[in-house]
C-alpha cells in the first residue's frame, strides 16, 4: 500500500471514495518509478494550493413535460487550475481534450451534437436558456489566441481536426467555407485577460448524424466514464430514441479578482424522452395496436361498445421509472463527485410535491422550497431507482412561455431562385424583444439583401408591409466568396410587444461543378440553423433559439443521363436544324440564274472574269491540240 | 447515282418538288404518326414496369396497421357522423351547386355567388383540430376563397404535422384526405381513416421525414391553396400557413367515399397540365396494393383489364385524354407543378377488402417513401401507362406526335420554297437561245441543269401575310379573355356566339382580302401561300414544343388540325365547282372548329358545356391551367387561317 499516502497527498480535501482509490491506483501505477514518484511530489508541493479549485460535480435534472415526455438534462462539471492545466497535470479535466486545447491555442471552446428539434409549444423555455445547445447536427465555436486573422484560422484547423478524430465526428470538414467570424452573436463566456488577442471562430455542420460513435468518446471524457454515477443511465438505444437531444461540451477559464484562474469543463446531455417509446421493451419495439381490452376508451360516448371505441388520451399521467425510461437503474453515485457542502444533488426532479414519488431505500428526500424540485441524496452503494405511479394530472409544474419563437424556411420552387422567409413572434404583451439574428449561408445560395423586406403582424391582426431598417438596428454583412467562404449575416432586431414580424430575402442558387456535387445520395445540401441571441438585459445572460436546418435543393445534374441526352439531341438537332436553315437560306435556282445573280456582286463580277478567262485558256489549248 | 439523278429529276419537275410532294410527306407524316401510336401496345413497343429507385424497398416492411385500431376508426367515424346527425352540414355539401348551374335561374347575376364549400359553420375544422392535437400532432388551420367564373369557392383546411422523432424538419411526406371526392361524394371513411392513421403514425420512431395530414374541403381548392401557400405563392385571398415543415417528398391523397367493402384500388396519378408523378411512386403503389396487400390495382378506369390489344390502347388513349385536357383530376394534382410526386387511391368495387386493408396499403407506401434518400428522380416523368404494369417511355411515343406536328412545318417549308417562283403549268421548255449564246461558264455540270429554264425568282410580299398571321394569333385572346372572366350563365351562349362568329368571321376576312376594300392593294395569290406557309409554321412550331411538355394535347391538337395542310385557297376550277367546293370544305372546317368541336364532345360525354367551361375557368384561376392558352392561342388561328384562305375562293 505504498501508495496510499500518495493518494491523500493528491486529495487534501477529498477523503472519502473506495472507488476513487482504485480508480487512482490504475494512474498511479503507471508512474511507479521512484523518480516519478519524487517528481511527483515535487509537484505536489509545488501546486499544492492550485488543487484547492480542482473539483467535479454532477447532476441529472428530471422533468415531466405534457404529452407524456421527459426532460432530462445531465450536467457534469469539473474544473482544474490553470497552473495544473499548462503544466499538463490532468485530474478530472480529459487529457485527450485538454492537450487538444494547448496544441491549438484555444481559450475558451463549445462544441454542440444536436438531434431533432425543440418543440416550445409543448415543452416551453430551453433547458439553461438554449445555452448550452446547438443546431441540428454539430457546431463548434472557439476562441483562439493567435496574433492574427491567418495564425487563427490555421489553429482552428488544427483544432477541428483534432476534434474529429477525439468525438468521431466529420469536423475536418469545417474548411473556410463553413467557418464565420461572428462580431455580435457570440460572446465569451469566461475570463480572459485583456491583453490576450483572441480571435472567434465559429463552424457548423448541419448535416452531420449524431450517433452513438459521437456518444462513446463524450462519455470517456468523464471521470466516471459511465461506470457508476448519472452517466450510468446513458444507453445508446434509449438516448438515441429520443425526441431531441443535445451534447455539449464547453471549456472556459474563470478567473477570481485575484488573478487565479481555473479551466472548468462543463459536459451536458440534455434529452427528451417520449415516455411511452421507452418504456417499450428492447425485445418487442414495434408499437403494435394494442389488444381490444386494453384500449382506453371514452365510455360517455353513446356508441361506445366493444368494436368501437373513441380513444380517451391523457387524462393520467402514464407511471414510469428511470429504469423502464433508462433501461437499467442508476448505479450508484460517481465517488470523485463533490457531494459534501454543496447543494448540488446528483439527482433532482420537478413535480408538484404533491405526486408521490416512490425511490430505493436509503436515499435522502429534500423538497425545496419553490414547490416543484425536489432532490434525492442517494446512498453510494446501492443502485438507485425512482418511480412515479400513475397519476391524474391536476397540477403540473408550470412551463414559462418562451420569449420568443422563430421559424425559418425556403419559399418558392424551382432550380433557380427562392427566398427564404424568417418568422418572429412575441408572444409578450408588454415588452418588446431585442436580439440579434446570425445567419451563416453556404456560398452556392446567394441572397439579395437589397431584397429584405419586413411584414408586421401587429395586435389588430393585419398584415403591414415595413422598411426592414425600422426594426434592423444593426447589420453586419460579410458577403460570400464563391468556393472560398459563405455568407454571413448578422441583424439587430428588436420585435415589438405582441406582434410578428415576418421578414424575407430572395435568393439565387448557384450551379456548382460536377466535383462539388457530394458522392453521397443527392438529397440536397444544408443550410446551417440561424442563432438567435436575445438580449434581456445587460446582466442576464443571453438566452439562445437556434432554427431548425434547411434543405437546399440545388439543381443537380443525373450525372449519366443528360450526358446522353444532351449528345444524342444535339446531333439530332444539329442535322435537322442543318438542313432545314440550308434550304431556307440558300435559293435553289438554275444556272443561268445564278450567274445572272452573281454577276452583280463585286464577287461575282472578278469571279466571272476569272472564269471567262480560264475558259478562254481552255479553248485556246484544245484548239491547240 | 440513282440518288442523285432522283434529285436532279426533282430538280427539273419544280411543280413536282412544291406541290406534290410535299402533301405526299406531309399525308406519310400524318399517317405513319397515327400508325405509331396504334403501335405503342404491342409487347415490342412498350416495357415492362420496374422500381427504379432502389431505396424505396415496396412492400418489404409489415404493416400493423390491424386489430385494435379498427375500434378507433369506427370510434372515431361515428363521432364525425354524429356531426353529421346534429344537423351540421358537412363541409362541402353546398358544392354541389357549383357545378350545377340549376340555381343560376333564380339569383341575381351580378350577385357574386357564395359557395359554401367548407360550410360557414367551423364544426368540422374544430373536431378535427381537437382530434389531431389530443394525438399528438400540430395542428393549424388555414382559409381560403378563390373566385372563378362569378363563383366563389372558399373552405378551411386543417392539417396537422407529425414531427419526424429525431428529424429536423427538412423533409415532408403529405397525406391528404378531402372531404369530397374527386367525384364529389361525401368521403366519410377517407377522412376517418387518415385520422386514424394520423394517431397510429404518432406511435412510430421511425419516420425520418415529416408527415403532414392534410383535410381539404373538397378536392379542386382546398389543396391548391395549401400547396401554394406552403411554398409562399398563393394569392392574397388564402392565408398563409402558419405551421410548416421542410421540402414536400410526396403526397398521396385517401379516398373511401362509401360503406361496402372494396374490391380493387383505382390510382389516379394525373396532375394538372398532363403532368405526371414519377413512375416509382406509381409502381411503388402498384406494387404495395397487388404484390403485398394482394388488393387489384385499376388505372383509367379500366375495371375489366383482360391485357389484350384493345383495352391496352383503350387505357393509352383514356390516360391521353386526361392529359390532354390538362385538368386536375384529384386533390394530388395540385402537388404536381411543385415537382412534388402524388397519386390519389380510390376504393372502387365489391369485394372484401376493408378499410384496414387501404390503411395497411398507406402505411406500406408511407414506409416507402420514407426510405427515401433523394427526391423521387430515377424513374420516368414522361410515359404512358396501358396497364397497372406495363408503360411506354417518352422516347418511345415522342415521334408520334413529333410526326404530326413535322407535317405542318414540313408544309410551310415547302409553301415558302414556292412562293419564291412562278409556277408554269408546262414544267419543260424548250432552251432559250440567249442560253445558248451565253459564253460564260460552260462546266459539265451546269451544262447538264441549264437544259430546262426553272422558274424566275419572285419577291415575296411578306408584310400582309405577317400582320394578318400576327393579328389572327392576338386575336385569340379575346375568346381566352372573354371565357376566363366572364360570369359562368354567359358561357352557353358565348359558345354559340362564337360558333356563329367562326362562320362569319373567315367568310369576312376572306371578302375583305380579296377586295382590299380600298384600304389596300387586293391580295396576290402569293400572299394567300405565304400566309398559310406561316400559319402551318407556327403551328408546327408549338406543336412540337407542346409535344415535349403535353405529348397528348400535341397530339390531339395536331390530328384536329391535320387537315389545315392540305386545304388552301382553290385555283383553276371552274366557278360552279369551286364555290361547291369551298363551300363544302368551310362546313367540314366548321365542324372541325374549337367551340364546335367542344359542343360535340360536350353532347357526347352528356355534360353541359357551361361545367365544362366554368371548370375550365376555374382552372386558369386556380390551377394555372395552360390548356385553353394552346386552343385558343395556337389551334383556332390556324384553324380560322385556313378557312379564310378557303373562303378566299369564293371571292
Amino acid at each position: 500500500m505504498s501508495d496510499v499516502p500518495f493518494i491523500l497527498a493528491l486529495q487534501p480535501r477529498t477523503s472519502h471514495g473506495l472507488g476513487a482509490q482504485t480508480k487512482l491506483r490504475h494512474e498511479v501505477m503507471t508512474v511507479l518509478s521512484l523518480f516519478s514518484l519524487l517528481w511527483a511530489c515535487i509537484v505536489f508541493l509545488w501546486s499544492a494550493p492550485a488543487f484547492a479549485s480542482s473539483d467535479y460535480h454532477e447532476q441529472l435534472f428530471l422533468q415531466p413535460f405534457p404529452q407524456s415526455s421527459l426532460l432530462a438534462s445531465f450536467n457534469f462539471r469539473s474544473n482544474t487550475s490553470q497552473a495544473s492545466f499548462d503544466n499538463q497535470h490532468f485530474r478530472y479535466f480529459p487529457r485527450a481534450l485538454g492537450q487538444i486545447l494547448q496544441h491549438a491555442n484555444t481559450k475558451e471552446l463549445h462544441l454542440r451534437f444536436t438531434t431533432g428539434r425543440w418543440d416550445a409549444d409543448s415543452w416551453g423555455p430551453r433547458p439553461w436558456n438554449g445555452s448550452k445547445e446547438g443546431g441540428t447536427g454539430v457546431e463548434l465555436w472557439a476562441w483562439i489566441d493567435a496574433p492574427n486573422d491567418d495564425e487563427a484560422f490555421a489553429k482552428w484547423i488544427t483544432l477541428t481536426q483534432s476534434l474529429s478524430g477525439l468525438f468521431c465526428a466529420s469536423l475536418n470538414f469545417v474548411d473556410s467555407t463553413k467557418t464565420t467570424r461572428p462580431v455580435v452573436s457570440f460572446e465569451p463566456t469566461g475570463d480572459h485577460p485583456e491583453s490576450s488577442n483572441l480571435h472567434l471562430l465559429h463552424g457548423a455542420l448541419p448535416g452531420e448524424v449524431v450517433c452513438t460513435e459521437n456518444l462513446t468518446p463524450f462519455l470517456k471524457l468523464l471521470p466516471c466514464k459511465g461506470k457508476t454515477g448519472i452517466s450510468t443511465l446513458f444507453d445508446g438505444h434509449k438516448l438515441f430514441d429520443a425526441a431531441w437531444q443535445s451534447m455539449s461540451v464547453d471549456v472556459r477559464p474563470i478567473c477570481t479578482r485575484q488573478g487565479d484562474c481555473t479551466i472548468q469543463i462543463e459536459q451536458t446531455v440534455d434529452m427528451v424522452l417520449d415516455i411511452e417509446r421507452s418504456k417499450r421493451p428492447r425485445s418487442n419495439p414495434i408499437p403494435r395496436p394494442v389488444p381490444n381490452e386494453q384500449l382506453v376508451c371514452d365510455t360517455s360516448k353513446p356508441y361506445n361498445s366493444e368494436d368501437t371505441c373513441y380513444p380517451l388520451e391523457k387524462v393520467t399521467e402514464k407511471d414510469w421509472s428511470l429504469s423502464e425510461v433508462f433501461g437499467r437503474p442508476l448505479n450508484g453515485i460517481c465517488p470523485l463527485a463533490d457531494s459534501d457542502g454543496s447543494a448540488e444533488y446528483p439527482v433532482c426532479i420537478r413535480v408538484p410535491h404533491e405526486r408521490g414519488i416512490f425511490y430505493t431505500e436509503g436515499t435522502k428526500e429534500f423538497k425545496l422550497d419553490d414547490g416543484f424540485t425536489r432532490c434525492f441524496d442517494l446512498d453510494p452503494s446501492k443502485p438507485f431507482d425512482l418511480a412515479i405511479p400513475e397519476q391524474p394530472i391536476n397540477i403540473q409544474a408550470p412551463l414559462d412561455e418562451p420569449i420568443l419563437h422563430a421559424e425559418r424556411t425556403i419559399v418558392g420552387h424551382g432550380q433557380e431562385r427562392g427566398g427564404m422567409r424568417i418568422i418572429f413572434e412575441n408572444p409578450s404583451p408588454t415588452a418588446a424583444v431585442d436580439f440579434i439574428y446570425f445567419e451563416s449561408l453556404p456560398w452556392f445560395l446567394r441572397p439579395y439583401i437589397h431584397t429584405l423586406q419586413a411584414t408586421i403582424t401587429g395586435r389588430d391582426g393585419l398584415r403591414r408591409e415595413i422598411p426592414a431598417s425600422d426594426l434592423v438596428s444593426e447589420t453586419i454583412f460579410r458577403p460570400a466568396i464563391d468556393r472560398e467562404r459563405g455568407t454571413q449575416l448578422e441583424l439587430a432586431l428588436s420585435v415589438p410587444a405582441a406582434s410578428t414580424v415576418t421578414l424575407t430575402y430572395d435568393f439565387e442558387k448557384a450551379i456548382l461543378r460536377y466535383t462539388e456535387y457530394p458522392p453521397d445520395a443527392n438529397r440536397g445540401f444544408n443550410v446551417a440553423p440561424a442563432v438567435i441571441r436575445i438580449l434581456n438585459g445587460v446582466d442576464s445572460s443571453p438566452i439562445y433559439i437556434r432554427s431548425t436546418s434547411l434543405l437546399l435543393p440545388l439543381p443537380t445534374p443525373d450525372f449519366s443521363m443528360p450526358y446522353n441526352v444532351i449528345i444524342l439531341t444535339s446531333t439530332v438537332i444539329a442535322l435537322g436544324f442543318g438542313t432545314i436553315f440550308n434550304i431556307l437560306v440558300r435559293r435553289v435556282v438554275l444556272v443561268e440564274e445564278a450567274e445572272a445573280l452573281g454577276s452583280q456582286t463585286i464577287k461575282g463580277r472578278i469571279l466571272g472574269k476569272v472564269l471567262a478567262l480560264r475558259g478562254k485558256f481552255g479553248r485556246k489549248e484544245t484548239k491547240v491540240e | 447515282m440513282a440518288l442523285k439523278s432522283a434529285i436532279r429529276d426533282l430538280r427539273n419537275k419544280p411543280d413536282l418538288l412544291f406541290l406534290r410532294l410535299p402533301n405526299l410527306v406531309s399525308l406519310v407524316c400524318i399517317v405513319v404518326g397515327v400508325v405509331w401510336l396504334l403501335l405503342l401496345p404491342l409487347n415490342e413497343y412498350s416495357r415492362r414496369t420496374y422500381i427504379s429507385e432502389n431505396a424505396l424497398l415496396p412492400g418489404q416492411v409489415h404493416a400493423y396497421f390491424t386489430g385494435s385500431e379498427q375500434n378507433i376508426f369506427r370510434g372515431y367515424k361515428r363521432e364525425i357522423e354524429g356531426l353529421l346527425n346534429e344537423g351540421a352540414e358537412p363541409p362541402a355539401r353546398r358544392e354541389d351547386t357549383t357545378l350545377n348551374p340549376t340555381y343560376v335561374e333564380q339569383q341575381d347575376s351580378r350577385m357574386a355567388y357564395m359557395v359554401d364549400v367548407a360550410n360557414m359553420s367551423t364544426e368540422y375544422p374544430k373536431k378535427l383540430r381537437s382530434i389531431l392535437q389530443v394525438a399528438g400532432l400540430k395542428v393549424a388551420t388555414q382559409k381560403y376563397e378563390y373566385t372563378s367564373a362569378g363563383i366563389t369557392h372558399q373552405g378551411e383546411n386543417v392539417y396537422g404535422i407529425i414531427h419526424a422523432p429525431r428529424g429536423d424538419a427538412t423533409e415532408a411526406i403529405v397525406l391528404v384526405a378531402a372531404w369530397r371526392t374527386a367525384d364529389d361524394e361525401l368521403n366519410l371513411n377517407g377522412v376517418t381513416l387518415a385520422l386514424t392513421l394520423a394517431r397510429y403514425f404518432r406511435r412510430w420512431s421511425l419516420w425520418s421525414k415529416d408527415i403532414i395530414f392534410l383535410f381539404t374541403p373538397d378536392s379542386k381548392s382546398g389543396t391548391q391553396a395549401w400547396v401554394d401557400a406552403y411554398h409562399d405563392l398563393h394569392p392574397a385571398s388564402v392565408q398563409p400557413l402558419p405551421l410548416k415543415s421542410g421540402a414536400l417528398q410526396g403526397a398521396v391523397v385517401i379516398e373511401y367515399p362509401f360503406e361496402h367493402r372494396f374490391h380493387s384500388l383505382h390510382i389516379v396519378y394525373d396532375g394538372v397540365n398532363g403532368q405526371l408523378p414519377n413512375l416509382d411512386l406509381f409502381n411503388t403503389a402498384v406494387a404495395i396494393a397487388s404484390g403485398q396487400m394482394g388488393i387489384g390495382a385499376n388505372l383509367q378506369e379500366m375495371w375489366d383489364h383482360n391485357d389484350s390489344y384493345e383495352a391496352r390502347l383503350q387505357t393509352i388513349l383514356r390516360g391521353m385524354a386526361k392529359q390532354g385536357l390538362g385538368y386536375a383530376t384529384g386533390a394530388h394534382s395540385s402537388f404536381m407543378p411543385y415537382h412534388i410526386d402524388a397519386i390519389t387511391l380510390q376504393p372502387k368495387g365489391q369485394g372484401w377488402e376493408d378499410e384496414m386493408a387501404l390503411g395497411r396499403t398507406i402505411e406500406s407506401l408511407c414506409r416507402s417513401l420514407n426510405n427515401l434518400l433523394e427526391h423521387l428522380h430515377q424513374s420516368f416523368f414522361f410515359y404512358l401507362l396501358m396497364e397497372s404494369q406495363r408503360f411506354v417511355s417518352i422516347g418511345t411515343y415522342l415521334p408520334s406526335a413529333m410526326l404530326i406536328a413535322g407535317n405542318f412545318t414540313i408544309m410551310a417549308i415547302a409553301l415558302w420554297m414556292r412562293t419564291g417562283y412562278h409556277l408554269r403549268s408546262a414544267p419543260s421548255e424548250p432552251r432559250t437561245p440567249q442560253k445558248e449564246q451565253n459564253p460564260a461558264p460552260v462546266t459539265e455540270k451546269t451544262e447538264q441543269t441549264a437544259r430546262i429554264s426553272g422558274p424566275p425568282v419572285v419577291e415575296r410580299l411578306l408584310a400582309l401575310p405577317l400582320t394578318l398571321v400576327t393579328g389572327l394569333h392576338l386575336l385569340g385572346l379575346v375568346p381566352l379573355w372573354t371565357l376566363n372572366t366572364l360570369s359562368h350563365q354567359f358561357f352557353t351562349s358565348v359558345t354559340y356566339t362564337f360558333v356563329v362568329v367562326d362562320v362569319v368571321l373567315p367568310l369576312v376576312l376572306a371578302a375583305l382580302l380579296s377586295n382590299g376594300l380600298g384600304l389596300f392593294s387586293p391580295i396576290v395569290p402569293q400572299q394567300y401561300l405565304l400566309i398559310k406557309s406561316f400559319s402551318l409554321l407556327l403551328l408546327g412550331l408549338c406543336l412540337s414544343t407542346l409535344a415535349t411538355l403535353n405529348f397528348s394535347l400535341s397530339f390531339i391538337i395536331g390530328l384536329l388540325c391535320a387537315p389545315l395542310s392540305f386545304i388552301g385557297r382553290l385555283q383553276g376550277l371552274s366557278a360552279p365547282l369551286r364555290y361547291g367546293l369551298a363551300v363544302f370544305g368551310l362546313v367540314l372546317l366548321n365542324l372541325l372548329s374549337p367551340p364546335t368541336i367542344l359542343l360535340g364532345a360536350c353532347w357526347y360525354f352528356g355534360v353541359s358545356v357551361e361545367t365544362v367551361l366554368t371548370q375550365a375557368a376555374f382552372g386558369w384561376d386556380v390551377w394555372g391551367m395552360w390548356t385553353q392558352v394552346v386552343v385558343w392561342c395556337v389551334w383556332w388561328p390556324a384553324w380560322l387561317i385556313g378557312c379564310v384562305l378557303l373562303g378566299s375562293s369564293v371571292f
